[in-house]
């Protein structure tokens, strides 16, 4: 098992109440699981990703990652789990517009202390097996939005974490930018990787091998 | 329309309190500093300007061309001002004063008729009628066509009048002055000169009793004043024709060479308007007058402007950078209908609301630093609030200034696209980016350039003030009054002499401080015509007594010091100084002979010791044995100065117990002799403080909209794994670059204006790359103290706030 939460609540103060935004949240994901978490606007959604993905912490309940308790341990070590084994991909790619596609995707790789060697033959790596060598000297502005959220799954995956955590990857693109990014994900899917999406739509919810429905924070 | 601005200004003023207060404050800041110079440079500026015939009042200079060294002086022959009057027909009126100790002007014990106690005052001058006409001396009594025709008569002010007769008219009494029952002085006039701007500042006015109308000695100061309409230029040609019909005669008369004519005959003559005397008076003038310095008010109007300059850019970076935050409402307002123009308006607008806040929070600072300001700049500045100008000067400084630094940024603001806006692709044009770069640069570029100043000038100051100057400052006690004790003198200098806590006693009023008597000479070789163009060698000649070179710690380096016991010392023999020996040309100057007229033989030579301000250099100086008993300088024991003042004044009250004891150090006297040095140096280390602090603030402010514009960026890199140490460098880097471009722009700058102003000194500090690499280092520890605090604040940041899809 990856991670599993028992209970996970996550609340809001808002005028002296309490406002749930997640309740009694229950669910284990296992390596190698493709999930996609649906529901409307509002209903937990990206909080849910956000507390799996250690970048906010829930409000009460058990988190286990990798059998380390998440909702226990130090701040410190929470940040050195998530750098380590979980990699982030956004719906506006969040692409660091100064840098280069090569750039962009060494800057994980520098941040975790590789070798310039390792680093070099990743990037190599990476750029090859996304089809994206002929862009490396490109700026983000100067890619269709399909190619950027290429480059941000490519910049997640090339530390090789566990997990992938999307964020409404397609939100942002057209119907065939979409297929084509939904694509990758399922091929990722089949060598291994475990990913959770977060998606409005029927279509993306189709790749997934499981599915969870929010609805105001519950699982329904 | 201008109320819904002024509603939105108000807005943005409470909603982001610390860049309001830093935009608004630090303007604030700046306008304070510049009001303070201004008022500064203002009352620099005022004086002199209050005569009616301030365009034709003249002060006469000469220029000597001696071998090729050109000297100016100001002092002319007694007779030198009726001839100007009866040969120029231009020359309307003219003047003179003779202020020198040597003839009993400066301090004197006076006392009323008919009492006996004495007291000390300062601020005599020999001076005649002529000169209350040109120079307007607003008597409210006494009639200033005669007021000084006679060599008895004295004006004083109504300051004095009113202390020393507080009951009665002052006018036609009589004084004693110096205890010279034989010559009492009658009031013949009052002044007031309350308030007065004028480098003519004197209290006690005296007719002149000199009866010597020789041409061959040059003790007054001339004023002319010349008619409407007078090319001063050709005026000053004509007055050559003085040397040839009167000078020359003279020197003829006393058996002087024609070499002498002719070094006399290449002189000119200088024409200075009264208004320029304060300001604008070479160094190398010795007028006994204090003066202002022309180059400090440039440096401090630019310094005025710098700092003004530099609150303006923060005011122009701080409203640009915040751009991203307006640049959605810019949109908005487009959309729904607002014109170009209705945004520049609204931007102008608010930038001028705040411009109008902080003038108003700026007048106030200057308000509380005034009286710190005028304690530093040693003035008496007032705030012009009652005058008519001040308030509209002041509101349309606010306006201009508010448009000025406005116009950028409602340019810049009202350009957004709303369409690029409201989609939120609003990409921070790097190009407002490079403009920012660049005024940072100039903003430290001028602060460092200022840390430079500010350490050489302190250097300087420093250098000055502990310098060694040949002779002992530290604990020599000089008794002010003397002449009092009349022929008590030596037994009084017996008595303290043999006091344990006393080391030695001398009395002469000559001393190495500015301002004490002095008497010019020009000295020959004994035997010999005169050299140096035929006029001699200008020097210095000190009557002193037997202990003056032991009191004052003068090093004899050859030859030996005056004995009383050798009665030929105090006939014909002279100790002259090294500067003295080289300028002479003498080799093995011991046993020479030199004459000033009369033959000394040289017995000793001293080592060179300062006896002017350090702006200028050692002079050729000769110390004879004579009589000047105004001042005793005693050199004291370490051990317990107060109680040794207490035991001297017990004796002087025994021996003169008409006359207060009073006395100085002659180290508190040297200091007041460079007050000047320092204290410019101190206003000008305080406004660099003040430009580097406004710099700094705004430094600060940019580098927390660096970190607020660069958020999204630092969050995506803090969830890709970045510690803080890497995002801490990423974000002080760029600042750090540009400082470093700074130094390198600055340094240059920086040693050539302070080499320039080093050139005033006779005697200063070398310029070492020390400085220049402490100033580099202060601004660089400036600058990451005033970033860190921002760099660390991402410590803090919650990366998931920022990557928020909106």
């Amino acid at each position: 098992m990856l991670l599993q939460l028992k209970n996970v609540s996550k609340w809001v103060q808002s005028g002296g109440q309490r406002v749930f935004l997640l309740k009694d949240i229950n669910f284990w994901v296992n390596e190698g699981d493709f999930i996609s978490i649906m529901g409307p606007s509002g209903s937990g959604k990206s909080t849910l990703l956000n507390g799996i993905g250690m970048l906010d912490a829930f409000s009460a309940g058990e988190y286990a990652f990798l059998d380390q308790p998440v909702h226990t341990i130090k701040e410190k070590q929470r940040a050195k789990l998530y750098k380590e084994h979980i990699g982030f991909v956004f719906q506006s790619y969040h692409l660091i517009d100064e840098l280069t596609v090569k750039e962009n995707l060494e800057m994980p790789l520098l941040y975790k202390k590789y070798k310039s060697s390792q680093i070099k033959a990743l990037v190599a790596d990476t750029l090859d097996r996304f089809n994206i060598v002929g862009k490396k000297d490109l700026f983000p502005s100067q890619l269709s939005g399909g190619q950027q959220q290429l480059v941000g799954i490519a910049r997640a995956l090339i530390a090789s974490p566990k997990l992938i955590l999307a964020d409404e990857p397609t939100g942002n693109l057209n119907s065939k930018q979409g297929e084509e990014i939904m694509e990758t994900f399922t091929q990722l899917n089949k060598v291994g990787v475990t990913i959770i999406q977060v998606t409005h739509s029927e279509k993306n919810m189709a790749y997934g091998s499981r599915v969870i429905n929010l609805l105001d924070g519950h699982i329904v | 329309m201008f109320r819904n601005h002024i509603k939105i200004a108000l807005r943005n003023i409470t909603k982001d309190k610390m860049f309001t207060a830093i935009k608004i404050g630090g303007f604030a800041i700046g306008i304070a500093a510049c009001l303070l110079i201004t008022l500064f440079i203002r009352d620099e500026l005022s004086y002199d300007t209050h005569y009616k015939n301030k365009d034709r009042i003249y002060r006469v200079v000469v220029e000597f061309n001696i071998e090729g060294e050109r000297i100016k002086n100001v002092h002319f022959q007694l007779p030198f001002a009726e001839a100007l009057v009866s040969d120029f027909p231009e020359i309307i009126k003219s003047g003179k004063y003779n202020s020198g100790a040597l003839f009993g002007a400066g301090d004197k014990s006076l006392r009323l008729e008919g009492e006996t106690q004495n007291r000390l005052e300062k601020g005599f001058v020999f001076m005649d009628s002529g000169l209350l006409e040109v120079l307007e001396i607003p008597l409210i009594q006494g009639n200033p066509k005669n007021a000084l025709d006679e060599p008895n008569s004295l004006i004083i002010t109504k300051e004095k009048a009113d202390q020393y007769y507080p009951n009665g008219d002052a006018m036609g009494n009589v004084l004693i002055l110096d205890n010279n029952t034989e010559m009492p002085y009658r009031i013949t006039g009052v002044m007031d000169n309350t308030g007065l701007k004028t480098h003519f500042q004197y209290d006690f006015l005296m007719g002149i009793s000199d009866q010597n109308a020789s041409w061959m000695n040059s003790n007054y100061m001339t004023y002319v004043l010349v008619d409407e309409h007078t090319d001063i230029a050709l005026l000053e040609k004509k007055m050559a024709s003085v040397i040839e019909k009167y000078i020359v005669p003279a020197l003829k008369d006393a058996g002087r060479d024609s070499d002498s004519f002719n070094t006399l005959r290449k002189s000119t003559f200088e024409l200075q308007p009264v208004a320029d005397i304060y300001l604008k008076t070479d160094n190398q003038i010795q007028d006994r007058l204090s003066h202002g310095d022309i180059r400090f008010v440039w440096l401090f109007a630019a310094i005025a402007l710098f700092i003004l300059g530099l609150a303006g850019i923060n005011f122009i970076n701080l409203s640009t950078a915040k751009s991203a935050n307006r640049a959605k409402e810019v949109g908005l307002r487009k959309t729904v209908g607002a014109f170009r123009r209705n945004l520049i308006s609204q931007f102008l607008a608010e930038s001028i609301i705040f411009s109008i806040l902080s003038f108003v929070l700026g007048l106030f600072f200057a308000w509380l630093l005034l009286p710190y300001f005028n304690a530093i700049a040693d003035k008496a500045v007032l705030f012009p609030l009652n005058s008519w100008w001040f308030l509209p000067l002041i509101l349309f400084s606010a306006f201009l200034i508010g448009i000025i630094a406005g116009i950028y940024p409602a340019f810049y603001l009202s350009a957004f696209k709303p369409i690029n806006v409201l989609k939120g692709r609003l990409s921070i044009g790097s190009k407002s980016g490079k403009i920012r770069s660049g005024l940072v640069v100039f903003q430290f570029s001028i602060s460092i350039i200022l840390i430079i100043g500010t350490l050489i000038i302190y250097r300087q100051m420093d250098y000055i003030l502990t310098k060694d100057l040949g002779y002992t400052k530290e604990q020599v006690m000089l008794i002010e009054g003397a002449n009092a004790l009349g022929n008590r003198t030596q037994s009084f200098k017996k008595q303290i002499q043999y006091m344990s806590s006393v080391q030695q006693v001398s009395v002469s009023d000559y001393l190495p401080i500015e301002g004490k008597k002095r008497n010019g000479n020009s000295f020959k070789k004994a035997g010999e015509g005169y050299q140096i163009g035929g006029v001699g060698l200008a020097s210095q000649i000190w009557r002193v007594d037997y202990d003056y070179n032991r009191t004052l710690g003068i090093k004899i380096k050859e030859g030996r010091d005056f004995f009383i016991e050798r009665a030929s010392d105090s006939i014909n023999s002279i100790i002259v100084n090294e500067m003295m020996v080289k300028k002479l040309g003498l080799s093995e100057p011991i046993g020479k002979k030199i004459s000033n007229g009369f033959d000394w033989t040289i017995i000793g030579v001293v080592e060179d010791f300062h006896f002017n301000s350090l702006k200028i250099g050692i002079e050729p100086l000769a110390l004879v044995i004579g009589n000047s008993p105004e001042t005793i300088s005693v050199k004291l024991n370490s051990s317990d100065i107060n109680s040794s003042i207490e035991a001297i004044k017990k004796i002087w009250d025994t021996s003169v117990p008409n006359q207060a004891f009073q006395y100085t150090f002659l180290d508190q006297d040297f200091a007041m002799m460079h007050k000047d040095v320092k204290r410019m140096g101190i206003i000008f280390n305080s406004f660099a403080l003040f430009a580097i602090l406004v710099a700094c603030l705004g430094l600060f402010a940019l580098s927390a909209f660096m970190v607020e514009q660069r958020k999204k960026e630092i969050s995506i890199r803090l969830v890709l794994g970045a510690s803080f140490k890497n995002i801490y460098r990423l974000l002080t880097i760029n600042f750090l670059k540009l400082v470093l471009v700074s130094i390198c722009i600055a340094v240059p700058i920086g040693w050539y204006i302070m080499q320039r102003w080093l050139e005033d000194f006779a005697y200063r500090i070398e310029l070492s790359w020390q400085i220049f690499v402490i100033a580099g280092i202060l601004a660089l520890g400036t600058a990451i103290f005033t970033i860190s605090y921002q760099s660390i604040s991402v410590a803090f940041i919650k990366p998931l706030k920022n990557l928020r899809t909106e």
